[in-house]
């Protein structure tokens, strides 16, 4: 069972992972990356990449980061045992080995996970990385002075539900095994076959016992990365990072590290980020952020100039907004109610509202619209572009209200385009046509996401959001629909209240596999069945949309951060 | 405000408390300023346009509230299609973008808004502020104490602060335009107490509250019957300038995210969507700002000719030049009309508060 304090943070990954694990978009997939750069457009080493930022790096110890494939920033000084796949689109959502030789070999039912680390890996003072030291990092985000990372090495490790951390328990986790300096084994509770997935979070980074200084220790983390910090001011609101000469290339095939500097400046104004990477002078030529999307009115002032166009990147991060029900709540209790305002929703509006179809594509399924989470683009209750309100209307009558009914719609105040008013508003219009009168319920952001995660509390009719920690249909669906992680007292993320044992059944099936294609077929085929249930109506998943300054080269976003890959960025 | 300045511009009011033909001398002064007509035509359009939306709207063919998702371009980001915002002839004003939603709609709908948040907080304010007041200055001692140090420590709250804190605990079930109007009025009544107060205590002190005492009259029928219509000029000056002041602070709570509810549309609400569209969209900016502008400047404008008729003694000493002749000319002409005072201007200020407080009543009651 995952403790309430540590699921909490889990809401944090959806918009965190955005910002602190993704990176920033650039120059699209399928666009050519070189443009707005001139001539030359082959990356070359040197020079100093500018990082503009609104959010500032708070944590830098890789126990507390909690980051989706490692992270943008992070992902340079540290390196772990597998590591996403730095390529453009759906090749860059795959997992690929960093410090191990391969992506683990697991046992017959993937409760047993085997590591072998390559030759000649070595920290930024020249000394060799062990087992020991990636099992050290594994041990001591169990610290409570050192929380903050996602719940799942709790919740799979053999014996590490009450595991305090190696401060106070010096014997350690007796779940991980390193029987000599390049192996280690992991031992889990229950099968996962995607154990690779989690090995790219940054709890799986070498920390050497010898220089752990506990809380202290992200003022200057060991390095096993291309790059180690040379200065980290104002917690991380100003970091400057140079040349690791330790690392090489002969042990790391991801990371270009074309840059000999990275001066990250956060702490800024997301409109004044997009300005001065719009104009472009001086160090902003070379900048990029990781973190600040363009927004729809910034949008349509870059789409009118060609040169500022071509420096647009645009991104896929798996992420899902959509509209929830609490089916102990009358009148959602009854499923063709749920049904009839599946029907009725006007996607189109929605997208409009969150930023246009630049900014958002209309969703009919929960899983993202990619073929790593087993996307299979199912659309159950067909409401067309801008609804259908005659069908909503006839289930209305069939669920045995033949005048239409009022209900009231929850959302946020925040001005996020996700759960905001004007979403919120847009499904108003829609739903009204209908014959459904929408009352609208706006929250303080942090009243809204206590009320909707307490089983207590929770509204009949709410807007929400779920962002993958992982490229794959585990992650999105499990916490979600998966009856045993309803919590009664705490932060409860099923909102659907759904305990369906044939459901729980698939999902443990699915956990067993550990071939990641077919798991995310199943786990697309159980996103279908699920969605029968009308629990959630999908609305749409976000597009990212960055610039970047005009003389960076190279820019690549693959779809599991959905943003430029900051590993892979050249100035010259 | 101090209270001496407070007493200074009371005793400067009575002085010009209108005679018998008092309600008629107003209204020539005030017809005498130019600016002031033209704010008050301006006022009466708006107040108009707010009573009329639902007819305007009609005869444009359209509704604050329906989304138009033809008339923007969602490729780049919501922007309207067409030329300066999407003006057509369905669409006076162009479009909103994002939605589509009609500007002009909402743009008189958001008039209604505006203007019946900031009276019914004026309401609110000169009930309360003379209620206040008026208890202050003619009850004990200790009554005097406790009311003015509640008013001290209501003009000493932060009004935004306070506003931002009570718009958040109140549940959003309730009625969001009465509630802003309820909260501005009730935490910004304390200027217009202390006004009245000292207006109160000088009129006390004047012969005809005296007579009525000893006539035997009580406390009650004094304040109504005597000391209300000697009220009257500085508490409706006051109002005339609190009310553009209760619009900024309604615009600004909306602006903030806590006042008025979308899809209700305020200008507030509008100039907090708009903000980021100053470059893509400016008519969408320009619109709200350019209504709270006007509506602003034109209240403000006609408060200060409201104090100008009511107290020309204070306006000659704050206006020098410019004006006056108008005033002079109004006032003469007054005199001619009405024959009685023959006496020039400086008459008028010698003959002092009595007789004027006197008709003042009279003219009221």
């Amino acid at each position: 069972m995952r403790q309430p304090s540590v699921i909490a943070r889990r809401v944090a990954v959806a918009s965190v992972s955005l910002a602190v694990a993704a990176g920033a978009a650039a120059c699209g997939p399928k666009d050519n990356d070189a443009k707005g750069s001139g001539g030359d457009s082959t990356p070359h080493k040197g020079g100093t990449l500018t990082v503009l930022n609104s959010n500032p790096q708070e944590d830098f110890d890789p126990a507390r980061l909690y980051t989706s494939g490692g992270g943008n920033v992070p992902s340079l000084v540290f390196r772990t045992l597998t590591t996403r796949n730095r390529e453009n689109g759906a090749a860059g959502a795959k997992v690929v080995p960093d410090l191990a030789t391969d992506t683990g070999r697991p046992n017959k039912d993937a409760t047993v996970w085997t590591y072998t680390l390559k030759k000649g890996l070595k920290y930024e003072d020249g000394t060799a990385i062990t087992s020991a030291d990636i099992k050290y990092g594994i041990e001591r985000s169990f610290a409570p002075e050192l929380s903050g990372g996602a719940p799942y090495l709790r919740d799979w490790l053999v014996g590490a539900a009450d595991y305090q951390g190696p401060y106070k328990d010096k014997k350690g986790l007796s779940a991980i095994e390193t029987p000599d300096s390049r192996t280690i084994v992991f031992h889990l509770n229950k099968p996962e076959g995607e154990f690779p997935y989690l090995a790219t979070q940054t709890q799986f980074t070498p920390v050497p016992q010898g220089k752990d200084t506990g809380t202290k220790y992200e003022q200057h983390p060991i390095s096993s990365g291309p790059y180690k910090v040379v200065s980290n001011q104002n917690d991380g609101e100003t970091l400057v990072l140079e040349r690791n000469k330790y690392w090489s290339t002969a042990t790391d095939s991801e990371r270009k590290a074309y840059p000999d500097k990275i001066d990250v400046k956060s702490g800024l104004d997301s409109s004044v980020i997009n300005q001065r990477l719009s104009s472009s002078q001086g160090a902003d030529a070379t900048a990029v952020t990781t973190d600040t999307n363009l927004g729809p009115a910034e949008l349509a002032k870059v789409t009118g100039d060609k040169e500022l166009a071509a420096r647009v990147g645009t991104g896929h991060f798996g992420y899902t907004n959509y509209i929830a029900f609490n089916p102990t709540v009358a009148p959602f209790n009854n499923v063709k109610v749920r049904q009839a305002i599946s029907y009725a929703v006007d996607r189109s509006s929605v997208v409009n509202a969150a930023g246009g179809s630049s900014l958002a594509e209309a969703a009919t399924t929960f899983l993202p619209n990619q073929k790593s989470f087993g996307y299979d683009p199912y659309d159950l209750f067909p409401a067309g572009a801008s609804g259908n309100a005659a069908k909503a209307k006839e289930l209305l009558k069939e669920a045995g209200y033949p005048k239409g009914i009022t209900v009231t719609l929850t959302h946020s105040n925040d001005k996020d385009f996700e759960t905001s008013p004007e979403i919120a508003t847009a499904i108003q219009d829609a739903l009204k046509k209908a014959g459904i009168t929408v009352k609208l319920q706006g929250l303080e952001i942090n009243d809204y996401k206590d009320k909707i995660h307490s089983v207590k509390t929770e509204p009949g009719f709410f807007l929400a959001h779920w962002g993958a920690d992982w490229p794959s249909g585990g992650p999105f669906l499990a916490p979600i629909f998966d009856g045993r992680q309803i919590v009664k007292d705490g932060a409860n993320f099923n909102t659907g209240l759904l305990n369906d044992k044939s459901v729980n059944a698939e999902i443990d099936a699915i956990n067993k596999l550990t071939n990641l294609d077919e798991a995310a077929k199943r786990w697309g085929a159980l996103d279908k069945k699920i969605g029968e249930q009308a629990l959630t109506v999908p609305l749409f998943h976000p597009v990212y949309k960055r610039l970047v300054g005009k003389d960076i080269k190279n820019v690549v976003i693959s779809d599991w951060t959905g943003v430029l890959d900051i590993s892979q960025v050249a100035v010259k | 405000m101090s209270e001496a300045l407070v007493a200074s511009q009371a005793a400067g009011t009575d002085v010009s408390v209108p005679a018998a033909s008092g309600a008629r001398q107003f209204w020539r002064r005030l017809r005498a300023q130019r600016a002031a007509l033209v704010a008050a035509a301006v006022v009466a359009l708006l107040v108009l346009v707010a009573l009329a939306a639902p007819l305007l709207t009609a005869i444009e063919g359209q509704d604050p509230f329906t989304y138009h998702p033809s008339l923007i371009d969602s490729a780049r980001g919501g922007v309207p299609t067409g030329s300066f915002g999407g003006i057509t002839g369905d669409h006076w004003l162009g479009v909103e973008p994002q939605t589509g939603r009609d500007l002009f709609a909402r743009l008189v709908y958001g008039a209604r808004v505006s203007l019946g948040v900031a009276l019914g907080a004026t309401v609110v304010q000169v009930l309360i502020g003379v209620v206040v007041g008026v208890a202050a200055a003619l009850g004990s001692r200790w009554v005097d104490q406790l009311l003015s140090r509640l008013t001290e420590i209501i003009v000493a709250m932060p009004l935004m602060i306070m506003s931002l804190a009570l718009l958040a605990i109140v549940p959003s079930s309730f009625p969001r335009p009465l509630l802003v109007a309820l909260v501005i009025g009730l935490i910004a009544w304390g200027n217009t107490a202390k006004i009245v107060r000292a207006q109160t205590l000088t009129l006390k002190q004047l012969d005809y509250v005296s007579a009525a005492r000893l006539s035997g009259w009580g406390t009650w029928r004094i304040a109504r019957r005597e000391l209300l219509p000697g009220l009257a000029a500085p508490v409706i000056t006051y109002a005339a300038l609190l009310v553009p002041m209760n619009i900024t602070v309604e615009a600004a709570l909306s602006f903030l995210g806590v006042g008025v509810k979308p899809p209700t549309p305020s200008w507030g609400q509008m100039l907090t969507a708009a903000d980021v569209w100053y470059q893509a969209a400016p008519q969408y900016l320009l619109l709200p700002a350019g209504a709270l502008f006007v509506t602003v400047l034109s209240l403000t404008v006609l408060g200060d000719g409201i104090r100008t008729a009511l107290d020309p003694r204070a306006a000659s000493r704050l206006r020098i030049g410019t004006g006056r002749k108008g005033e002079a000319k109004a006032d003469a002409s007054t005199k001619g009309a009405s024959g009685k005072d023959a006496g020039t201007k400086g008459d008028v200020r010698t003959e002092g508060a009595t007789t004027k407080s006197t008709n003042s009543k009279e003219a009221t009651s």
